[in-house]
């Protein structure tokens, strides 16, 4: 029993269109859309981006929403990638299925929240609400994904999965990423932005080019007029460091060998791989590595279109499925511009050829903390793997239940880390690791197979100061400490790295339902036979403005800090 | 030098959240990476921004602070040489 996994639409917006032609025209051509600044009101217009050649108020009358509706641009260039996703197959298509919409993205409704006076909160799950609403999807279920720059390619991997398990009869897929003052600045802490067109692969590479925009496909079982298929994909952890790929590029070789592995493909099948390749010397380093190991007789053709749209962060999983999905469909493979130096440690990128035949890719994804993930999509029915449904095999017991719920508390966490150790983490991240520590203890496991994360708001009290930092600051000499914790997956990616745990790992941050994904999620790695043991929590804090604004808009104020994590385990009969 | 060094132990322990530790528990001559007080890349960054708020020199990238921020007294000595404020 099995099932091929159809891709029957995509929608594409970013720096080289706002539709999935405009994307072809411009890969094709190789113009690349980064350049200055236009939309983005930030003191650093000397760095350049690749943004959407859309204002705002573009958008809103290309989706028919009233100009003065304050909406986020994530959200709004989410539902234009949505709406041509959907006109591809069809609204009927949806009638009577059970639909998802998963989105993957971090910064979320920054855009708005930044230059809010309002101590309001970044709740990732918000904009793919209004996705949902402004697409015509009012009706379907909704989540959210956020690892950092691989979110999107795990929206993805989670639609394939509830199509395997036949959770859904229909998934649409993806993540949308506006760029922001806040992570603008953030990267710029890292030194990691390039101050000219970024180069991937290149021996003079100095850093990436942020960029924004928005893809999603619609994923259907067994459909006869697919546009690609799902052969293969892989979600794995390089449990290393929180902002840094390690030297082996383990975590990325692990996820392409999940995907070459499910595929049932030899590394030679593969025609073309479109690499993460964000341009740092670190990325680009680590990634050439984890390729030479996958593929070690022979190098398919590689390049890295983040040469075109800049680093699209959250949304480049999505965006580049698609660019991957118009290359097979048109017969080329993409360039990567800017490369003419040979780098020592670097594998040497495509320039790009026309009229070639691609019948299987590999996509790369891969975010802060280590969240690496990479996909295999096939050109035809004839290739495309058949994959095996998802069957439930065993049941699932909860091992461990720890809380962490006041300051106080935390001094417990010597018993485990060092102060030394512990010197960066925020108070949320402190009450996570002691719960899980705690946790995993208590169960009697030393490394989980698995870490699901949910959190609402994230680490919100470290991303509020380092936003208020930008203003009172005005965008110089912000602290890299605040910002590497500020993503969502920051939890999640850092407990990988503590237990060493190298295998899948997930963050969910879609609201007060962010938990019951996560738990669903991990009993289905569980009842599957994906993994034996999984560590799953649901750590959110409050910061005391925020708790007396929600109390003065008449809501329960939240918690100082909640930490919850559990063990959940396969049975033994 | 031994006031700039005083200063730069009490700078670095604020902007690194080294919370049990006293300027006199670092050594000057100690290495700040691998071993000694074991920092990290992120530390490295925070040092740069040290070197920019407190005395207005600018590092272009990571790797320049690599030969600079060997030891306390190695910083204290490019600070002394190359500081604008």
């Amino acid at each position: 029993m099995g099932d091929r996994i159809s891709i029957t639409g995509y929608g594409i917006v970013c720096a080289i269109g706002t539709d999935a032609e405009e994307v072809l025209n411009s890969l094709q051509s190789g113009e690349s859309g980064i350049g200055r600044m236009r939309y983005l009101n930030s003191r650093h217009s000397e760095l350049p981006v690749g943004e959407v050649r859309m204002s705002n108020d573009d958008m809103k009358a290309a989706l028919g929403i009233d100009s003065g509706r304050m909406v986020s641009r994530t959200s709004l260039m989410g539902a234009l990638a949505v709406r041509e996703a959907v006109s591809r197959i069809g609204q009927e298509r949806f009638t009577g299925r059970r639909a998802v919409l998963i989105s993957g993205t971090t910064v979320g409704n920054m855009d708005i929240n930044e230059s809010s006076p309002l101590p309001v909160s970044n709740e990732c799950g918000r904009s793919t609400e209004e996705i949902a609403e402004m697409s015509g999807l009012e009706d379907v279920g909704t989540c959210t994904i956020s690892t950092a720059c691989s979110s999107a390619l795990n929206s993805i991997i989670l639609g394939a999965e509830m199509l395997r398990r036949n959770e859904a009869d229909i998934v649409v897929a993806g993540g949308s990423e506006a760029l922001s003052v806040f992570h603008l600045n953030g990267f710029n802490t890292l030194m990691i932005l390039d101050r000219e067109r970024c180069r991937p692969f290149d021996g003079t590479r100095a850093g990436l080019n942020l960029g924004e925009g928005a893809a999603y496909v619609i994923m259907e079982r067994n459909a006869d007029d697919a546009a690609a298929y799902v052969s293969g994909y892989g979600n794995r952890c390089d449990a290393f460091h929180q902002t840094a790929s390690s030297p082996d590029g383990e975590g990325a070789f692990l996820a392409m060998s999940d995907a070459l592995s499910m595929s049932g493909l030899s590394p030679d099948a593969i025609d073309y791989v479109n690499a993460h390749g964000t341009g740092t010397v670190n990325n680009d380093d680590s990634e050439s590595q984890a390729l030479k190991r996958v593929f070690p007789d022979c190098l398919p053709e590689i390049s890295s279109t983040k040469s075109f749209t800049g680093h699209t962060t959250s949304a480049s999983g999505s965006i580049e499925t698609v660019i991957c999905i118009l290359a097979m469909q048109h017969g080329f493979t993409p360039a990567s511009l800017g490369w003419s130096v040979p780098s020592e440690n670097c594998i040497v990128p495509t320039m790009g050829h026309s009229g070639v035949r691609l019948n299987h890719v590999m996509c790369n994804s891969f975010g802060f903390g280590g969240n690496d993930s990479s996909i295999i999509l096939s050109r035809s029915a004839d290739d495309a793997a058949v994959l095996p449904a998802l069957e439930d095999l065993y049941d699932v017991c909860c091992t461990a239940d720890e809380k962490v719920t006041s300051r106080e508390e935390l001094a417990g966490l010597k018993e485990f880390i060092s102060p030394m150790e512990s010197r960066r983490m925020g108070k949320l991240m402190k009450a996570a690791h002691l719960s899980s520590l705690r946790a995993l203890k208590a169960a009697g496991i030393e490394r989980p197979d698995a870490i699901v994360t949910a959190t609402s708001r994230g680490m919100f009290e470290i991303s509020r100061q380092f936003l208020s930092d930008i203003h009172t600051g005005g965008e110089e000499l912000l602290k890299p400490t605040l910002f590497m914790q500020s993503t969502h997956n920051t939890i999640g990616s850092a407990l990988a790295i503590r237990t060493g745990c190298h295998g899948y790992n997930i963050t969910y941050s879609h609201g007060e339902d962010s938990m019951k994904w996560a738990v669903r999620d991990a009993e289905r790695l569980i009842r599957t036979g994906q993994a034996v043991s999984v560590l799953v929590g649901s750590y959110d804090e409050s910061t005391p403005d925020f708790s007396a604004f929600s109390e003065r808009g008449g809501a329960e104020a939240p918690a100082e800090i909640y930490a919850e994590s559990i063990v959940l385990t396969r049975v033994i009969n | 030098m031994d006031e700039l060094i005083l200063n730069l132990k009490n700078q670095i322990i604020e902007a690194l959240n080294l919370e049990e530790i006293t300027p006199d528990d670092i050594d000057s001559d100690a290495p700040l990476f691998g071993g000694g007080l074991g920092l990290d890349s992120i530390d490295a960054l925070e040092l740069i921004v040290i070197l920019e708020k407190y005395y207005g020199i600018k590092l272009a990238s990571p790797a320049e602070g690599r030969g600079i921020f060997k030891s306390i007294r190695s910083i204290a000595e490019y600070i002394e040489q190359n500081r604008t404020r």
